[in-house]
């Protein structure tokens, strides 16, 4: 079975290629935007001497233009997207992006694409404290309040629903959490902001729903093999920190800051502010945290992956184990 | 109130969007993209009722009274001519076109049309552009010797990458390359100083390193020019290496002269070494201190007036505009000007073809006109 994995080079495109070999699937394509990172297929191919890895390079914004990438492709893991820029530029690269590679897909009768979609779809407005949040929890049905990254990945989802309908090939859908390791950002929003040589702690006692990279590739591999078509996974880590745990952890690994932390209380009213703030001066600060986007970053809700375990994941890094490499990494990133 | 429509849905569309709002002179009713996710992106998040794939059926759906054209340069000739044909105003986002020809094609049609076209010269109207432009209306700063204008780009930055990882992105197709969709806003604060006849003289080169992609290697990242136009000469750095990223201007009189920074949004007067001695010099850091101190505090009236927007340069310059489409004032940025700038654009590129087909890493001048 030959797997083309998009967006290859990626921080969890590279550990997708590793879990697939890891797992026996040793017959390869990977897509590169330009070209594999320095040394990465040399180093694959010394891992697993047994690997058949082609590389293919291509722009998805160019629509047809990469049809032949797919020929002899079985299945597909569709991992590249746009993670930041403004709005519109974050849209292009994830949902025309995707558009372009669902319809090739569909013309060269590809039989099973997995997406690697988001949390960032999920609706959370209705969760209360205590909740589960899973494979069950509904997505939105459009997605705009969760800002821009939540519009593109949720009309990414609900596009691939389309297309498969269209064509008829299976779908599996992986939604992460944080994603998180060495080589990966250092502070997700929902841990807090720096501003001003402060850090604004936010979050406090919730759950942050993080998944260790190579975890979180391992599940992919797993279920693009082995899911049922139509099923759709959250994707978390067992034993998963609080976001003031993950930060005391931060402060006494990495580096020191001088932390503010902000209740949900004021943090709400905060938002509130922000929203009317931005409404009477008509933009001149962004309201970048909503109510909606605070209430489902303090809400103690849990965390289920069940369906993963179902498949036959499990977790291959401890968390503890995965936080520690991950500070000292980004301690070693620090500038002397 | 008027009618507005968008062509061309990419990122700066929001940004007229927001400020076509803000200033409360239209209603943007219908946006338009040949890709009609983008079209579906911008409508869906703005809550605009109108989304097209084909400008012709929204001009003909639509009524438009002002049509804003926010795509590539290479069609804003084609675009204009059937906005025009509709009845429309338009606004273009800079590049004005892809050549002075063009541009005078698009003003000539606009003239016979009897529509207005403006164009996305900001930051004429950024506060130290508007504070300079009082300057020189009062006569403060005396004839006009010279100006020094800097702008920087970053080639790591979302909008950087983009370019640089992309070979077919539409910056690659301009004659001029990165440098072609900046120079506007290198030139739009200078122009109004020159005349007709403007001599120049350019130096550009690719500073970086190679990647691999001819294409991506073509681009130069790095220009120096001069400019002269009778007694006022311009020197222009156009740099992609340079940290922090510059984006000022100074202007030099003969009576005075001042510093515009148009990221920190301040005019500062050259100091004066009036008193004498050595003593006299003590005086001099204190004196600009003051001024710039006076820069922040009208800085923060401009903000508590919610007057400090990102886009606020924007903002002024949409509401000239739309008061010149409304027959209550002058074109913000007249054709002449607008006109006069493509033709040193075009100037300037040539001069950049030219070093960048010569030179194997290392830079030559070039007299390109005189």
């Amino acid at each position: 079975m030959k797997i083309l994995v998009t967006g290859a080079g990626g921080f969890l495109g590279k550990q997708i290629a590793r879990s697939l070999l890891m797992q026996g699937q040793f017959d390869l394509r990977l897509h590169f935007r330009n070209k594999a990172p320095a040394g990465f297929i040399e180093s694959l191919l010394k891992e697993f001497p047994q690997a058949q890895i082609e590389t293919a390079a291509a722009n998805l914004l160019a629509r047809g233009s990469f049809d032949a990438m797919l020929q002899g492709v079985d299945g597909v893991i569709h991992a590249a997207a746009g993670m930041k820029g403004a709005a519109a530029d974050m849209f292009a690269n994830t949902v025309m992006g995707s558009r372009n590679v669902f319809e090739a897909c569909g013309k060269t009768g590809i039989q099973r694409i997995t997406l690697i979609s988001s949390f960032a779809v999920y609706k959370t407005d209705g969760m209360k404290p205590g909740d589960t949040l899973g494979e069950d929890t509904p997505i939105e049905p459009v997605g705009v309040d969760k800002g821009p990254y939540g519009y593109a990945k949720t009309r990414q989802e609900h596009m691939f629903m389309e297309f498969a309908a269209q064509y008829s090939f299976e779908t599996v859908i992986l939604r992460p959490g944080v994603i998180y390791g060495p080589g990966g950002g250092a502070l997700s929003p929902r841990v807090g902001l720096k501003a001003m040589g402060l850090f604004a702690s936010l979050g406090n006692g919730a759950l942050l729903p993080l998944t260790y990279v190579e975890n979180c590739a391992d599940a992919v591999a797993r279920a693009a093999v082995h899911a049922p078509s139509g099923s759709a996974f959250a994707v978390t880590d067992d034993n998963i920190p609080t976001c003031r745990q993950y930060l005391d952890g931060y402060l006494k690994n990495v580096q020191k800051m001088r932390v503010v932390p902000l209740s949900f209380g004021v943090f709400m009213w905060v938002s509130k502010k922000l929203v009317a703030y931005n409404k009477a001066s008509k933009g001149q600060m962004p309201a970048v945290f909503t109510p909606y986007v605070v209430k489902s970053m303090y809400t103690p809700i849990r965390y289920s992956n069940e369906g993963l375990k179902r498949i036959g994941w499990t977790q291959r890094v401890p968390t503890a184990d995965g936080l520690s490499r991950t500070y000292a990494w980004l301690k070693s990133q620090l500038p002397r | 109130m008027l009618r507005v429509g968008i062509i061309g849905c990419g990122k700066i569309a929001d940004g007229h969007v927001e400020q076509i709002r803000a200033i409360g002179r239209g209603e943007v009713v219908a946006v338009c993209d040949r890709e009609p996710l983008m079209a579906e992106q911008l409508a869906v998040r703005m809550k605009i009722p109108g989304r097209y794939d084909d400008a012709a059926e929204m001009f003909a759906k639509e009524r438009l009274d002002v049509v804003h054209i926010a795509t590539p340069p290479d069609s804003h000739l084609f675009l204009a001519k059937m906005a025009f044909a509709a009845g429309c105003h338009v606004f273009m986002e800079k590049p004005f076109a892809l050549t002075a020809l063009q541009t005078r094609e698009i003003l000539a049609l606009a003239q016979q049309a009897g529509r207005k076209a403006g164009v996305n010269y900001l930051y004429n109207y950024e506060t130290p552009g508007l504070e300079l432009e009082e300057l020189v209306k009062k006569g403060t700063l005396g004839e006009i010797v010279h100006l020094d204008t800097n702008y920087g780009y970053n080639l790591a930055g979302d909008y950087g990458l983009a370019v640089m990882t992309d070979p077919g992105h539409w910056v690659h197709r301009l004659p001029g390359k990165l440098f072609h969709n900046v120079l506007d806003h290198v030139l739009a604060k200078v122009i109004p100083f020159l005349g007709d006849e403007i001599d120049t003289r350019v130096l550009a080169f690719r500073r970086r390193g190679p990647t691999g992609s001819a294409i991506v290697d073509a681009m130069p990242d790095e220009l120096r020019f001069i400019l002269r136009s009778g007694g006022v000469t311009v020197s222009g750095n156009v740099s992609a290496h340079g940290r922090p990223v510059p984006h000022t201007l100074k202007v030099v009189g003969t009576n005075d002269s001042v510093e515009l920074d148009y990221t920190a949004r301040t005019l500062i007067r050259a100091s004066r070494w009036s008193a004498p001695s050595a003593l006299g010099r003590q005086f001099m850091a204190w004196t600009q201190a003051k001024q710039l101190a006076g820069n922040g505090r009208r800085n923060i009236t401009r903000f508590r007036k919610y007057e400090f927007h990102y886009f606020q340069c924007m903002r002024v310059l949409l509401d000239r505009f739309y008061d010149a489409v409304e027959g209550k004032g002058p074109d913000p940025i007249p054709p002449e000007q607008i006109l006069r700038v493509c033709q040193v654009i075009d100037q300037i590129v040539e001069g950049v073809n030219a070093c960048m087909a010569e030179q194997n890493g290392n830079g030559t001048a070039k007299e390109v006109a005189a």
